[in-house]
Order: structure tokens, then C-alpha cells, then sequence
């Protein structure tokens, strides 16, 4: 089981603006962004966990110690073409959130606001750089990976995450799961990436760059991308 | 002369039987006659040098297969089975793979753990008679950095380091092939290049790159193109021909080493020979070098430094000399103060940072490691390890993925002794300090003859040209007279003399004196223009920035001074900015001050409203309350977002704060009282506490109980306080019943409070089945519902 702890060297002002739902705004004093920035750049200890497993896409099967049926939705359409998958967790750790509830109780909202957003983009990146790692390693032996899926985008029932959580070794990185289902650490992440053959004229350009928010269901949503 | 090195072994093993999931290694000692007739088959097609089949033959990797006890004999049976196949001219190289696990900080492998790894595999191939060390595959350059400290420990043979990069040409881990080939060729790599992840198209520019910027000799072994997925089975898709084809190109580029790697075989092998061994080196096109230089690398970016470069800065404030709070903070161990100082420099253009931990009575080696392991993550600037302690410089440089500078050399024995061996074992650059067990020298010229003598003993370890940074030495003008002088001349010779980049602890010729920022941006233009390359000193002093930038302009740094422009040049933006807002009078300037969110601002206007007459019932309804109303409407209509919504309603809590303490028997009526939760199993409270925000600065009085909290807890608070509205926030579709529970509870219970419910997964539609009496799609909405409902409340 890998286990990679990402790099936070720079975080995307675009994204903390999205996240922050700042986008369509074009005046915003930019010394709090980059406070938040820096601050988000400064706490997090970003880690990644995951683990390979071989993928029936016949059953809709992960293939792991105990196998684990994925449901007749999009996950299972989105994994139509998988030969294996990656179950990756991936966490920034608690100290940033703690840090917003400190800003909120001092009355500093706006700081809370825009430190929670670049929480967000900071595992988001880390995601992504660990993601990067599976990509290379992938490609090397001939796959293609598609986009990282998340337990509760595109209706994949949340309840899935403490199996996620587990296929991830998500323990391992400190990451552990409640009742409801939410990770702990809150900034934390799951997902599934599929590995499938580069054969041509399956639809894998959308697959493999598709935007995570056509798939989701918060239509109101502030981060969302046009 | 153009080596031919060998192909694929994993896939000729594959071809001869080997079982998937079998220890390729073992193979060495049980199946040893298929090893060699391997080997000769590439040697047959013309392979000069063959490498041994230990690429996975590392303590760690066979402990997948517990094997980890057989580390030297799997070595040893190796190199007889390679040896067996040998001609009288055939090299064997000690195939080095990695360990499979990423190095701290990016991984959880200790570097003293890789080194010893390495040093017990490469031992055992230098023992059994290899000819040279092929450390292969590696996509961490601190992992290459551990390998290359083994080998050149356990061995005395060529060490070849080949690194993987990915289609960006970098490696997964943010290596780009000249700042590899900086660090490995510092750090006494003999052969220098790339394998493995790509076909030979693909790696064709990263060979250019590499020969731009070594005199070392390039090695590459190329897959057989780009890898498909064939019936499960991974396919390299190119043919022998074209890889000679490409081989052709490859040694034009630069490379005199040619293999293959996965998917190629002895026809491959084959094919390269045929394109290439038999070039003459006198008929191939000759790669320019770069000029000479001294660079410097993070793991990710080199920064060069002399003459023909522009201005370095060095930031110089992560020294806790004098400063209290960052020395406390690294006494700690908490390296926030630390972090932020690297990160503040960078921002004000540093682009090398200076790393002094000399806090006294702590572990300096200790704190030195943690600091550099920190930074390495957080930036990619690289970095100056400014020490007197020995310990603390070896542990700062073993940990450090890069070419770091030390700081500093001197001329007394004890540093020429202990600190010149560290710099050549980790392919440091030095930064020459001209003090001498005499002292400091007075003049430029004594200082020249000190400096001459710290580069004879370095070139005497095994230093080389690139590897200095001459500091021309300040001392103070207010206790020297010639101190500004003298350190200007030195430059000068420096310059005349030796040509290697130049640096100066600027702010030293201040000292004592007022304003120094006026003496130390003088002192700075003038020595840039003697010859200084690299700055030592506090990024953040605006003076200094302006000296900076107008002075690369003038030096010819700053083509058409199109850098000084972008910075100084009045921008459309600045100047409608500039058009004053005139409100008519302090009401709405306040009013403004609110909507525009101007939190420090507001409270002198406040305090001038209250001087000038104006009562507290008056500006909070006239300014504050107006203005709120004027950012919820503008947030309604997708004029303004919730960041600027916050900012307003900080400005208004600093208002209201501000008339109370002007005003001190001033009450405010509360609007009504309202209970805020987060509902149980849910931990999300982000929104909640916006909201709370929003409501509290409008004029509720609100009890908020946090969050994952009980139908009973919200019911007990909601009839205690005798709550006017209760407000439920949940963010999963997991906790979404609760919202049902809660309001089921507080009907039960006999509670009359409004009930609103708001969350990321909640709609009007669940509200209305939950029997909310409404739904908050976001913060202001809840204000307007609360505000209309205790009007409504009122009549």
C-alpha cells in the first residue's frame, strides 16, 4: 500500500476563489486570499494512501479481499471499461479546520470563509499529485486512468464510504469515517479511479477528463463550474 | 566511442518461463544458465555492456517475498551468471532499481534507511566484480541522492544514475532533467541519464537537455515506444528499425550510451547497434554547453547565479538573531514562523532563502533537518544552510532534494577541514567568506588573497568551478570609515579575478546608524553595479525593491524595463481606483465603509458620528442596517458574494462594537432569539456559523450549539431560551433525517419557535416534507426569513 504525503507549494487562486464562490468577482482585497493561502500552505499535513485492485466490470466488482458490488449507476457506467481500479484516500489533517472554528469564534468570518475554501484546494491538489503518481505508474504498464469518482457524487449512495475508506487504508493516514458517513479529518477525500487499455474508440476523453461537477446533483452550488 | 548497453530482462524472463508473480532475482541463483543465455543474447546483438538481473534485488523489495536474507547471495549469483556470458571486452553494470517506497518527507522511508538499503546491494554487486553501478528507474531524486551516496561509498566503480520522467518531462515527484543532472553531477555521478516511462521520441528532449548542461557522459535507454493494453497484456508497440532510427537521433543529442528498456530485446539491441556503434564522434554535431555558472536547485528549479544572470535575492530573515518570536518558534518546534517568513520572502521576490537555526541551547542538527525537510515541501526556492555547526550543516544537506549553498566558508582550518568534505560529499556549493585565523582581512586585496586560498584547499577535495559564491565581506560604516569602500573594490577584483557569482550580507553596513533602509538600498545599487550577483537581505523593505528593480533595468537585466513597468507604472485599474467616492456626509460614509466591507475604517468613522452629535439609534439604522440591506440585495441579485457579504458584516460587528464602548448605556434591541444547530451524526458547521454570523450581525440574538448535536439538546435550548426561531443545518443526505426528527421533537415538545432548515443537500421540497416552516438556500436568505417572520411576529 503507497502511501505519498503531497506537496502544497502553491495553491491556485482561481480555485480558492471558486471555492469561496468569488469567481464572478472582480474586486476582493487580495492580501486576505493570500492570507489564506499562506496559512493553508502552512497547516496542512497533506497525506495520500491507496491500493490496486483488479476490476470485474462485468459485476461491477472491485476485486478486494472482500469484493465490493458497486451499484447500477453512474460509478458502475464510469468503470464500464476498467480492468483495475485505484482506491486512494487522501487528507490535508485536522489542524486547518480547527483553525477555521478558531476564526469563526473570534468573529473573523471572512477568514474562516476563504481558509475553509483553500482548505478545499489543497486536497484537491494533493489529490491530484497522488493521482499524478497512480497516472505514471499506470501508464507505464499500458493503462489509461480515467477521473477520480467520489463515494456521493453522481447519486453513488455516500454509504459506500466506510468500505471506500477501508479498500483505501485510509486508516493508515489518520483518516477515519463516522456513523453518517463523513470522513474525519473534513478535508479529506475518497475516491475510485479506473484503469482501463488505451483502446480506441471507447468514449474515454470525457471519462478521462470529465468535470466532476457535471455530475453532481447541487445545481446551487457556489463552486460550482459553469 | 558509443556504448551499446543491453534491453528488457523482465520480459525475456517472462518468454523463458518465468511464473507471474514469481521473484525475478531468484531466478540468479535457481535458474542461473537462463540468466546467461539471456545476457549472451545480447551481447550477440552487439551490447557491450549487460546489466544484472537485481533491478528488484533490494532488501526492501524482496521482502515481498521473503527473500530480504538472501540480498547478497541473489547479488553474487547475478553478477556469476552475467559474468558467464561475457566476452573479453563486455562491462557488466550492477543493475540498481528502486526501493519502491517514497523518501520523507514525501514518503515514509527514512533516507539513513534507503542509504543502507542501497549500500548493502551495491556492496554486494561491487564485491561480486562488476565493472560499474547502473542505479536505474528512480523517480525521487532524494532517493537517486541516497543510492548515489551508497554507491559511492561501497564502490570505487563508475556510478551510472539514470532517472524516470514522465511526458512533462519531470519526474512524478517534480524533477526536471537539468536540476537533476545539477544535482547528480555535483554529487560525483559519472555517467549521467534517463530510462525507462517513455519511448525514445519522448525522451529525445530530455536527452538535449541533459548534454546542455553536463560534460558528464549521457546514457538512455528508451522503452519500446508507448505501451498499450492488449488482452491484458502490456504491448510496447515499437520495432527494432525504428528504434535504431531513433538511436541515430538520441547520440546525435548527446547520449554515448544506448539500450533499451521495457519492451525492448536483442532485436532492438540489434537494430541500435547497427545505427549507432559505429558512428564516429568526430562526424556528430557538438552540443553547446551552457556558459559556465553556479546553479543552485530546489528539488524542482534551478536558479543560476553570475554575470550573465539577473540578480539573485537571498532572503535573509529566517535567522532567529535577535528575534524573539522565530527563535521561540523553532526552540518549539513548530516552524510556523518559519514557514511564514519563507513564504512572505518568496512572495517579495526572494528567490533563494537563507536557513540559520541557531537558536542557543537547542538541537541545532535536529532543528536544522526538520526545517529543511519543511521547507523542501513548502517551497521551491532553493536553499542556503547557513550554520556554524557541523552536524547541523551534514544534517541540513542530507536532507535537503536539492544543490544547496552552504553559508559559509572561511579560511580557518577547523571550517576548511570539516565543512569542505560535506560540500563535495553532497554536491553543496559553498559560499567563501574571506576571514582567515588572522581575522578579517581590511583590504580588497588581502581579502582576494584569503578567498584564493579557500578555493585552492576546495578544488584540492574536489571542488569545481561552479561550485562558489564569493562574499565580498561588509562591515560596519559607522564604526569603518572604508567598510562601504573596500567591500566595493572586492567585488571589483572578485570580478577581474576569479569571475565566480558574487554575494554580500547588504544590511551589515547599516548597522548602528539611522534609516537604514536608505544606506542599505544605496549600498545595494552601487555594489550591483560592482559586480554583486546575489543579495543577501530583507526582501520586504519597499526601498530596497525599488532599488532592485530599477537597478536591473539599468544593469540591462530588465529588456525595455518591461519588469519595472508592470510594477511602477500607474494601472487603468489604480487610477479608477484613484476617483475619489465623495459621500455627502460621515452617515454614508459609513454606509460605505459597511458595504465595502472596510472593517478598520469603519470604527474612526463611528467614533467621528458619535463626536459629531450623530446617536447611536441614528447610524445603526441610517448606516448600518441600510447598508446591510444594501449587500443582501446586492448578494440576492449576483452582485456581490458571500466573502464580501462576511466582510460587511465584520464591519458592522465592528460598529456596533464600537458605539457600545462610545456609548456604554447604549442596548441595542435584540431582534429575536435564535437557536442554531447543526443536526446530529452531522460535523459540518461552516455554514452553520455563516449563518450565525449573518444573523448576530443583524441584530438576533443567537444561541449557537454547535454542531453533531441531539433532537433532545435543540429541544431543552429552544424552550430555555425561549427561542423565536430554531434553525437546523445538515450537509449530508445521511443526516438530512435528523432535520425531520428535530422538528417532529420540537412539535412534540409543545415548541412554538419558526423552524428554518438550510444545508448543502437540503430543497424546498424536503423542507416542506420535513414540515420546516422554511428553507434558507444560504446565509442572507435566513436573515430576510428571520426579519420577516418577527415583523409578521410583531403586527
Amino acid at each position: 500500500m503507497p502511501i505519498y504525503n503531497p506537496t502544497i507549494q502553491t495553491l491556485e487562486m482561481s480555485e480558492l476563489k471558486r471555492y469561496s464562490g468569488l469567481t464572478k468577482c472582480t474586486e476582493f482585497p487580495q492580501h486576505l486570499l493570500d492570507h489564506a493561502c499562506t496559512e493553508a500552505q502552512i497547516i496542512s499535513k497533506p497525506k495520500a494512501s491507496w491500493q490496486i485492485y483488479d476490476y470485474d466490470a462485468s459485476s461491477a466488482t472491485i476485486m478486494s479481499p472482500e469484493p465490493l458490488s458497486l451499484p447500477p449507476t453512474v460509478i458502475s457506467k464510469h468503470l464500464a471499461n476498467s480492468i483495475k481500479v485505484a482506491v486512494i484516500a487522501v487528507t490535508i489533517g485536522p489542524n486547518l479546520e480547527e483553525l477555521v472554528s478558531d476564526y469563526f469564534s473570534k468573529n473573523e468570518y471572512t477568514l474562516g470563509l476563504l481558509l475553509d475554501a483553500a482548505g478545499t484546494t489543497a486536497v484537491e491538489l494533493a489529490a491530484d499529485q497522488a493521482c499524478e503518481l497512480i497516472k505514471q505508474e499506470a501508464n507505464k504498464q499500458g493503462y489509461t486512468t480515467l477521473f477520480r469518482f467520489s463515494p456521493g457524487y453522481g447519486q453513488w449512495d455516500i454509504r459506500v464510504q466506510p468500505q471506500i475508506l477501508s479498500l483505501a487504508h485510509g486508516d493508515e493516514i489518520n483518516i477515519t469515517v463516522t456513523s453518517t458517513c463523513m470522513l474525519l479529518p473534513r478535508k479529506s477525500i475518497t475516491a475510485v479511479i479506473g484503469l482501463t487499455a488505451t483502446v480506441p474508440n471507447l468514449p474515454l476523453k470525457e471519462m478521462i477528463e470529465g468535470s466532476k461537477c457535471d455530475q453532481c446533483q447541487q445545481i446551487n452550488c457556489l463552486s460550482r463550474k459553469d | 566511442m558509443i556504448y551499446i548497453f543491453d534491453g528488457a530482462m523482465g520480459t525475456m524472463l517472462q518468454n523463458a518461463g518465468l511464473p507471474p508473480g514469481y521473484c525475478p532475482e531468484l531466478w540468479n541463483q535457481e535458474q542461473p544458465a537462463v540468466i546467461t543465455a539471456i545476457h549472451k543474447s545480447y551481447i550477440d546483438s552487439g551490447s557491450d555492456i549487460i546489466e544484472t538481473n537485481t533491478f528488484g534485488a533490494n532488501r526492501i523489495k524482496l521482502t515481498h517475498y521473503g527473500l530480504e536474507e538472501k540480498v547478497a547471495l541473489l547479488n553474487t549469483a547475478a553478477v556469476q551468471a552475467a559474468r558467464a556470458a561475457c566476452g573479453p571486452a563486455t562491462k557488466i553494470a550492477g543493475s540498481v532499481g528502486p526501493t519502491g517506497k517514497l523518501i520523507v518527507p514525501l514518503g515514509d522511508l527514512s533516507f539513513d534507511d534507503a542509504y543502507n538499503v542501497f549500500f548493502e546491494q551495491i556492496s554486494a554487486l561491487d564485491q561480486a566484480g562488476v565493472d560499474m553501478i547502473l542505479i536505474e528507474t528512480i523517480i525521487d531524486i532524494q532517493e537517486m541522492r541516497a543510492a548515489l551516496l551508497a554507491a559511492k561509498a561501497a564502490s570505487k566503480k563508475p556510478v551510472i544514475c539514470q532517472m524516470s520522467f514522465g511526458a512533462d518531462e519531470r519526474t512524478v515527484t517534480g524533477t526536471d532533467p537539468v536540476t537533476a543532472t545539477i544535482i547528480l553531477e555535483a554529487m560525483g555521478a559519472d555517467i549521467i541519464g534517463v530510462n525507462c516511462s517513455l519511448g525514445p521520441a519522448q525522451l529525445l528532449p530530455i536527452v538535449e537537455k541533459i548534454a546542455q548542461t553536463t560534460n558528464c557522459p549521457i546514457s538512455v535507454q528508451a522503452n519500446a515506444g508507448m505501451p498499450s493494453l492488449i488482452n491484458k497484456q502490456t504491448v510496447f508497440p515499437m520495432q527494432p528499425e525504428e528504434m535504431g532510427h531513433w538511436a541515430k537521433k538520441l547520440v546525435a543529442a548527446g547520449a554515448r550510451y544506448v539500450g533499451g528498456c521495457c519492451g525492448t530485446t536483442p532485436h532492438h539491441i540489434k537494430s541500435i547497434y547497427q545505427a549507432v556503434k559505429h558512428l564516429s564522434l568526430s562526424d556528430l554535431p557538438t552540443v553547446q554547453l551552457a556558459k559556465k555558472f553556479t546553479a543552485l536547485t530546489s528539488r524542482s528549479k534551478t536558479i543560476y547565479l553570475g554575470a550573465d544572470h539577473p540578480t539573485v535575492i537571498i532572503g535573509e530573515r529566517i535567522n532567529p538573531t535577535g528575534r524573539k518570536q522565530l527563535a521561540a518558534d523553532i526552540a518549539s518546534g513548530q516552524f510556523i514562523s518559519v514557514k511564514k517568513e519563507a513564504l512572505s520572502q518568496i512572495r517579495a521576490g526572494a528567490q533563494l532563502l537563507d536557513v540559520n537555526m541557531g537558536v542557543p541551547g537547542i538541537d541545532q542538527a535536529k532543528a536544522m533537518q526538520y526545517a529543511i525537510q519543511e521547507l523542501s515541501m513548502l517551497v521551491d526556492v532553493p536553499l542556503v544552510i547557513d550554520t556554524t555547526d557541523v552536524n547541523a550543516l551534514e544534517a541540513g544537506l542530507k536532507a535537503y532534494p536539492g544543490r544547496a549553498l552552504i553559508n559559509s566558508v572561511s579560511a580557518e582550518p577547523e571550517r576548511l577541514e570539516s565543512f569542505l568534505p560535506l560540500a563535495k560529499k553532497y554536491g553543496a556549493a559553498i559560499l567563501c567568506l574571506p576571514i582567515s585565523p588572522a581575522g578579517v582581512p581590511k583590504t580588497a586585496q588581502d581579502r582576494l588573497v584569503v578567498i584564493q586560498e579557500i578555493i585552492h584547499k576546495a578544488f584540492e577535495i574536489g571542488l569545481k568551478p561552479g561550485d562558489f559564491v564569493l562574499d565580498a565581506l561588509i562591515l560596519t560604516a559607522a564604526a569603518d570609515a572604508r567598510a562601504g569602500l573596500e567591500a566595493l573594490a572586492t567585488l571589483k577584483l572578485y570580478r577581474q579575478h576569479l569571475g565566480y557569482p558574487t554575494t554580500m550580507g547588504l544590511s551589515n553596513i547599516s548597522f548602528g546608524l539611522p534609516r537604514r533602509d536608505i544606506i542599505n538600498a544605496t549600498f545595494c545599487a552601487m555594489a550591483l553595479d560592482a559586480g554583486l550577483d546575489a543579495p543577501i537581505l530583507n526582501p520586504y523593505d519597499p526601498l530596497m525593491q525599488q532599488t532592485l528593480a530599477a537597478s536591473a533595468l539599468l544593469l540591462g537585466n530588465d529588456p525595455s524595463g518591461r519588469s519595472y513597468s508592470v510594477n511602477y507604472a500607474p494601472t487603468s485599474q489604480s487610477e479608477e481606483r484613484a476617483v475619489p467616492l465623495t459621500p455627502k456626509n460621515i452617515i454614508e460614509q459609513i454606509h460605505l465603509a459597511i458595504v465595502s466591507g472596510e472593517k478598520e475604517a469603519v470604527v474612526p468613522l463611528v467614533e467621528q458620528a458619535l463626536r459629531e452629535g450623530h446617536g447611536s439609534i441614528e447610524i445603526s439604522e441610517q448606516a448600518l442596517t441600510t447598508a446591510m440591506n444594501k449587500v443582501g440585495i446586492a448578494f440576492g441579485n449576483g452582485q456581490c458574494f458571500l466573502p464580501q457579504v462576511l466582510l460587511a458584516a465584520e464591519s458592522m460587528r465592528a460598529a456596533f462594537l464600537t458605539i457600545k464602548k462610545e456609548l456604554p448605556a447604549h442596548a441595542t434591541t435584540s431582534l429575536g432569539t435564535i437557536i442554531l444547530a447543526t443536526v446530529k451524526g452531522d460535523i459540518h458547521d461552516l455554514g452553520k456559523n455563516i449563518v450565525a454570523a449573518l444573523l448576530e450581525n443583524n441584530g438576533f440574538t443567537v444561541i449557537d450549539l454547535g454542531k453533531d448535536i441531539s433532537p433532545e439538546k435543540i429541544v431543552e435550548k429552544a424552550l430555555e431560551h425561549k427561542a423565536d426561531i430554531v434553525g437546523l443545518c445538515a450537509l449530508m443526505t445521511t443526516t438530512m433525517p435528523q432535520i425531520d426528527h428535530t422538528i417532529a421533537a420540537l412539535k412534540a415538545a409543545g415548541c412554538s419557535a419558526q423552524t428554518i432548515v438550510g444545508g448543502a443537500v437540503l430543497t424546498q421540497e424536503y423542507a416542506n416534507q420535513a414540515n420546516a416552516d422554511s428553507y434558507a438556500a444560504n446565509g442572507v436568505d435566513a436573515v430576510t426569513i428571520a426579519k420577516n417572520f418577527m415583523a409578521d411576529k410583531a403586527q
